[in-house]
């Protein structure tokens, strides 16, 4: 029944607890949240291998407060109540000052209640721009959110490309609908018109509708809010089988190594906002330099993040000279013109550290760099 | 509008998938009484297996089909010893939650193996397919259409004209009946494993050009596989292809005209209906239980 | 051994053993509810007592369904889904508060449970799943797309604990012990219900569902109610669960959950509420102690659930059972002297008790029985016999209703009687046997017999009554102290006597046995024809099919012969057993006419 097993859990809380008492604090230890299973184990597995790439790098420099930094990885399974029970064991913790959460935003939404009862800093990669905007004290954005996608997409398409008649396709999910309605209100702002709007839901094996109904709605410029590399792939090659062959902006996964090994040469062409490109600027490029000598692949956006999350926060815990979450906060507030693998991190009263996107552009099959738009506020 | 013919011809494509799918277990389902829940992954580790074979290891596309076909038929008899078999004198859900646990092992098996990086197989056929009259056929959707018609008709001598179709049908229908007149159930039911493997394998080998290769792919196939099957009217041949390829149609132009997002819930509320309406399925029977 | 005191409490085997587990298992659930006040917890084990807790009494919603009732649902997700929107929702977006909100959740849970109950439990296993699935597939939808309602995937955050009077439980301690208590109550009234009419009902359903029609338990009905109440508790767990976690979101009322929850289920042991307890706990922590594997825990799981499967059909409860009652002696039998058995049967209306008028079944071109007409009167022995095929088992399936008769009526003292489902037959008075012996075979003796005697209309009512009754029953046909012990674990001969005595235990004014004597050696014989005898003797009217020309000759009173679906003769044992067409119809030859 389940009196006994919730007895030996209890037990086995209890030993957790001793054991992780008993371990002395020859090490400075950062929690971090990551999808070590399920359907995103793939961008888990460039999250932490980014965050390790960064561990070092502080370690070679002599580490924080003349502490080893040590990376305490719990796997959130890709769902909310993993990502919260990872999260709360984390937590239970009390030697780790600091976090690095989820590049999901739904996790940060699940984990948000429980951060604010820990109390302690945690670094985030979700885009959704309420996460820095609903009182939460803790959260630190090292992505720019979902606002700057959505201006930069609209920015670039009616300015640069001179495109006025729009169409969105997007994931009904949390990140796609957030980045539609954005989309929408910035081509509203810039006078442009949006001809057509169509959502899917993940994990779609057929785009046919959805093409024959942008190719029929008289767009000038296609863009799209994809979560996952497979539906991405699959929008593409129906797209252009079907004769759909407007210009595209997409988001993130439009440029990301798996949709265009998937793709093929369907997304030859596109344009991508991404806040992490090699070429973007000379940290960057760096970065992507260490991660290729450290692990024989190419860097992707979801190795980025975490790089500099770590990076930052040890600066920042540096800087403030404990861990005292109050102090480490104000020194993460404080960090100004940090060049970082995504950008120049300037934190505002928000959290967010970021406030632009680069533009890539496919230029038969390699991605290349054209331009950063950042913004001020 | 012309959007009709394509939504027409795409509705059959997915349908002829949902089609193949659902093959696999109205065999097994006619075999053993029981629903198979990892016949979606089935056709993922078939298309994983390609993957190894022809990307990875270089091996010839046709050589490599043939070999994944033998090995996924290995594997079927493997899954049956493993997964059925231990559990055969059971009512039918201890069987389809061990199967719904070899689900879980398989995708988390693959992913631990392989990693999470979906994967691509190149279309099998040179050409990406011919515009007629404005509507584009994809070479790999009629591939597949011509596959499971050629398949079912040679199911069909198979079970109607040999021996060892006769025998597995009479194990399907009477497995009392069947030992007494001296047929092997215990192989006659690895045989059916092993085929249905082989073409849960090859449907997965078929999509992987379109749908691409991952952890998940077979899972949402398999529910509206599942689906097709009963509307066509659950252990009927016939009854999986009409389902699978009506299923495809309706979600297509559902998806179409009424909503696109909700496209998923279109075959499910085909499904309602038709158990409230005609439970036993365009071809199926009512069956009583006798007292 | 004193009679009624120890009746309305026949001992269910109490033996020391068992009295210290349940005091062992007291202690520790007051020690549980109480922990979260005393020890201080980490936020982690925290949480994952939250999520337990409250998983727990979705979980047992399917202990009902399917573990009591035995139909498989895939939709316990959604229903969660339905109570924790309801809380986040009404607490977020209506300000309701908590308890109107959850007020509301169950409602809705309960609403959605028995549409889908009684528009899809007519039709059963594997169709029935599949609707499940397909709810459960629209429910996400729903949540995932109408955005302005449910905010879509963003989820809700910011949702309210509540407050008793006097007692604030928006401390996470507190409402943990809060949702703690919820479970005790939800997994005593579950273990409880099992006592009860409705859940033997449903435990009839689910061994033999045409026996439990036949012997007056209204299948369909009891089905739904099943279906209701499982909903109900999913609804209650996901109230309890939105205001523990504070944020929902589409995702986590997944099917891939409701997957998760029958596994929790089955793993345990769905039968028993402890069991279904003992899995949520153990599927909740399992991945947790399987953390260090790291990539491969999922696969790993799989496997265990295939294992656990394979060596434990019962899940770990039904194991545990299993080694306890191996390791002690058999259930005590009662020791209860049974009330002398009583049939109360009106004695007047007309004499002529069953008639049916030009009856016939026919299944696609086969007539298996082809417009008879037959006159059973009342209080006496009718048999009916006939070659192999001749039509008597559809005939009595047409008569105890579980066949619709293609043509013709039945009328039972005077009431037309074709219409209704077997159940209304055996509360109009016509009980049943079947020539495959139909009991359920989980229950024990008592409790097969007590479905018999709980029959709507039987004049038995409340459970002290009912076990009169029953024990009654049981002492009728030499059963009775044999009341507690399994009916699978009976010999052939006993279990006949079981059929005949849940029959008996309802008050029927009409019995209807399909070869009663098949399968029993002589002396067994002997024994039941003294017992159709005595039955006669209080009574009852029988009618009988049986092959035993030699018994049949002995009790009946009058026979009617069938072949090929008609009646060919009638009349006294002596009479019919001489006539030509009869022995012709024995023999295998072809009836010249079929002459009465």
């Amino acid at each position: 029944m389940a009196k006994h097993g919730l007895a030996a859990l209890m037990l086995c809380g209890a030993l957790t607890l001793v054991a992780s008492q008993g371990i002395a604090a020859e090490t400075l230890k950062i929690g971090m949240v990551a999808p070590l299973t399920g359907p995103a184990a793939e961008s888990g597995r460039f999250q932490v291998n980014g965050a390790k790439l960064a561990a070092d790098e502080v370690n070679k420099a002599g580490g924080v407060l003349g502490k080893q930094l040590e990376l305490v990885i719990e796997d959130d399974q890709t769902t909310n109540p993993g990502a919260v029970l990872a999260f709360s064991k984390l937590a239970g913790d009390s030697d780790i000052p600091a976090f690095i959460g989820s590049i999901r935003s739904t996790q940060v939404h699940a984990m948000a209640p429980d951060v604010i009862k820990t109390g302690k800093p945690m670094m985030i990669g979700g885009t959704d721009p309420k996460l820095t905007h609903m009182g939460n004290p803790w959260l630190f954005r090292f992505r720019p959110n979902d606002t700057y996608s959505a201006r930069v997409i609209a920015e670039y398409g009616v300015n640069v490309l001179n495109r006025k008649k729009w169409a969105i396709v997007h994931s009904t999910d949390a990140f796609g609908t957030a980045g539609k309605n954005a989309l929408a209100e910035q081509l509203k702002a810039l006078g442009a018109e949006v001809m057509i709007t169509q959502g899917y839901t993940n994990n779609s094996q057929d785009f046919t509708p959805v093409a024959l109904a942008v190719k029929q709605a008289g767009a000038e410029v296609l863009s799209s809010y994809v979560t996952f590399e497979t539906d991405q792939g699959i929008l593409a090659k129906q797209m252009r089988q079907l004769g759909v062959d407007l210009p595209w902006i997409g988001s993130t996964t439009i440029a990301t190594t798996s949709a265009l090994r998937l793709a093929g040469a369907a997304l030859n062409g596109t344009y991508g906002v991404t806040d992490y490109t090699e070429k973007a600027s000379p940290a960057s490029e760096a970065f992507a330099q260490k991660y290729m000598a450290a692990y024989g692949t190419k860097a992707d956006v979801f190795a980025a993040w975490p790089f500099d999350a770590v990076t930052v926060l040890a600066k920042a815990i540096n800087n403030a000279g404990g861990t005292d979450p109050e102090k480490i906060r104000a020194a993460i507030m404080d960090i100004s013109g940090l060049a970082g693998a995504e950008g120049t991190y300037d934190f505002d009263q928000n959290g967010d550290g970021l406030h632009g996107y680069n533009i890539v552009h496919n230029d038969n099959g390699t991605i290349v760099f054209e331009r950063r738009i950042d913004f001020k506020d | 509008m012309s959007m009709i013919p394509q939504l027409l011809f795409t509705g059959l494509g997915i349908g002829s998938i949902y089609a193949l799918v659902a093959l696999g277990f109205v065999l097994i389902y006619r075999a053993t009484n029981v629903v198979n829940f990892a016949q979606g992954d089935f056709s993922m580790i078939g298309a994983f297996i390609m993957v190894v074979l022809a990307i990875d290891l270089g091996v010839p596309y046709w050589i490599a089909v043939i070999v994944a076909v033998v090995t996924m038929a290995a594997f079927g008899i493997l899954f049956n010893y493993g997964v059925y078999y231990p559990l055969r004198h059971r009512t039918f859900l201890p069987v389809v939650i061990s199967t719904i646990g070899a689900s879980i092992l398989l995708q988390n098996g693959v992913l631990a193996a392989y990693g999470p990086h979906p994967q691509s197989l190149p279309p099998m056929l040179p050409f990406p397919g011919f515009t007629v009259g404005g509507v584009f056929l994809d070479s790999q959707y009629l591939l597949i259409l011509v596959v499971t018609f050629a398949l079912v008709a040679l199911q069909y001598l198979f079970f109607e004209r040999t021996m060892l179709g006769k025998k597995l049908q009479a194990t399907s229908q009477d497995k009392e009946m069947a030992s007494l007149l001296g047929i092997p159930v215990a192989l006659m039911i690895g045989i059916t494993f092993a085929y249905s493997a082989v073409l849960g394998g090859v449907a997965g080998i078929l999509v992987a050009p379109l749908l691409f290769v991952s952890i998940n792919m077979g899972s949402t196939i398999a529910l509206k596989a599942f689906a097709a099957s009963i509307i066509g009217g659950f252990g009927d041949v016939t009854g999986a292809i009409v389902g699978g390829l009506a299923l495809g149609v309706v979600e297509t132009f559902g998806a179409a005209y009424i909503s696109v997002p909700y496209k998923d819930g279109f075959a499910f509320l085909v499904l309602f209906l038709f158990l409230m309406v005609r439970p036993q399925g365009v071809f199926g029977e009512k069956v009583a239980e006798k007292a | 051994m004193t009679t009624n005191a120890t009746l309305s409490h026949p001992a269910p085997a109490t033996s020391r053993g068992a009295i210290a587990g349940g005091i062992v298992l007291a202690v520790i659930a007051v020690a549980l509810a109480a922990l979260p006040q005393i020890m201080p917890l980490s936020g982690y084990v925290l949480n994952m007592l939250m999520q337990a807790v409250t998983y727990t009494v979705a979980v047992l919603g399917l202990t009902v369904v399917l573990g009591y009732t035995g139909q498989l649902s895939l939709a316990q997700a959604a229903f969660f889904g339905i109570g924790a929107y309801a809380v986040a929702l009404g607490t977020v977006d209506y300000g309701l508060g908590f308890w109107l909100s959850m007020a509301l959740g169950l409602v809705a849970s309960a609403a959605a449970g028995a549409v889908l109950g009684l528009t899809s439990l007519r039709i059963g296993g594997h169709y029935l799943a599949m609707v499940t699935i397909a709810f459960q597939q629209i429910v996400t939808l729903v949540l995932v797309n109408s955005i302005e309602f449910t905010h879509g995937p963003d989820g809700v955050s910011g949702i309210a604990r509540p407050n008793l009077p006097g007692v604030s439980l928006t401390n996470g301690r507190a409402y943990l012990t809060f949702c703690i208590v919820v479970l005790y109550a939800v997994a005593l009234g579950v273990w409880y219900l099992r006592r009860t009419r409705l859940g033997r009902a449903m435990q009839a359903v689910r061994d033999n569902e045409l026996a439990a029609g036949v012997v007056g338990v209204h299948t369909y009905r009891t089905k739904v109610v099943a279906f209701t109440i499982s909903a109900v508790l999913g609804g209650l767990g996901g109230a309890l669960f939105a205001s523990g976690f504070s944020y929902i979101s589409p995702d986590q009322f997944s099917f891939a959950e409701s997957v998760v929850f029958l596994t929790m289920a089955l793993i345990g042991g769905v039968q028993s509420a402890f069991g279904t307890a003992l899995g949520t706990g153990l599927l909740i922590l399992l991945p947790e102690w399987l953390r260090f594997l790291k990539e491969i825990y999922l696969a790993i799981y799989g496997l265990s659930v295939i294992l656990i499967m394979v060596f434990m059909p019962e899940g770990i409860w039904g194991l545990l059972e299993r080694i306890a009652r191996g390791g002690g002696a058999k259930p005590a039998a009662a020791l209860v002297t049974p009330r002398p058995f009583r049939l109360e049967i009106a004695s007047d209306g007309p004499a002529e008790f069953l008639e049916t008028r030009g009856l016939a079944k026919h299944f696609g071109g086969l007539r298996a029985v082809d417009g008879v007409d037959l006159t059973v009167r009342r209080g006496t022995v009718h048999a009916l016999i006939g070659p192999n095929g001749s039509g008597k088992t559809t005939l009595l399936n047409v008569l105890s209703g579980l066949y619709k008769p293609t043509a013709g009526s039945v009328t039972l003292a005077g009431r037309d009687i074709t219409r209704l489902a077997p159940h209304e037959r055996c509360a109009a008075g016509v009980g049943r046997t079947f020539q495959n012996i139909r009991l359920f075979r989980s229950l024990s003796i008592l409790d097969n017999v007590l479905v018999g005697a709980q029959r709507p209309g039987a004049p038995a009512r409340g459970e002290a009554q009912l076990r009169e009754r029953a024990y009654e029953a049981l002492g009728f046909v030499g059963l009775a102290d044999k009341a507690s012990e399994l009916v699978g674990s009976l010999p052939y001969g006993h279990q006949r006597l079981v059929e005949i005595a849940r029959a008996l235990a309802g008050q029927p004014a009409l019995l209807l046995l399909d070869e009663p004597a098949a399968g029993l050696n002589p002396t067994e014989k002997q024994d039941l024809v003294g017992l159709l005898r005595r039955l006669k003797g209080h009574g009852l009217t029988i009618f009988l099919i049986d092959h035993d020309m030699a018994m049949v000759e002995r009790i009946a009173d009058h026979i009617t012969v069938l072949n090929f679906g008609k009646r060919i003769a009638e009349g006294s044992p002596r009479d019919v057993l001489r006539q030509p067409a009869v022995i012709a119809a024995y023999l295998g030859e072809v009836p010249t006419h079929g002459a009465a």
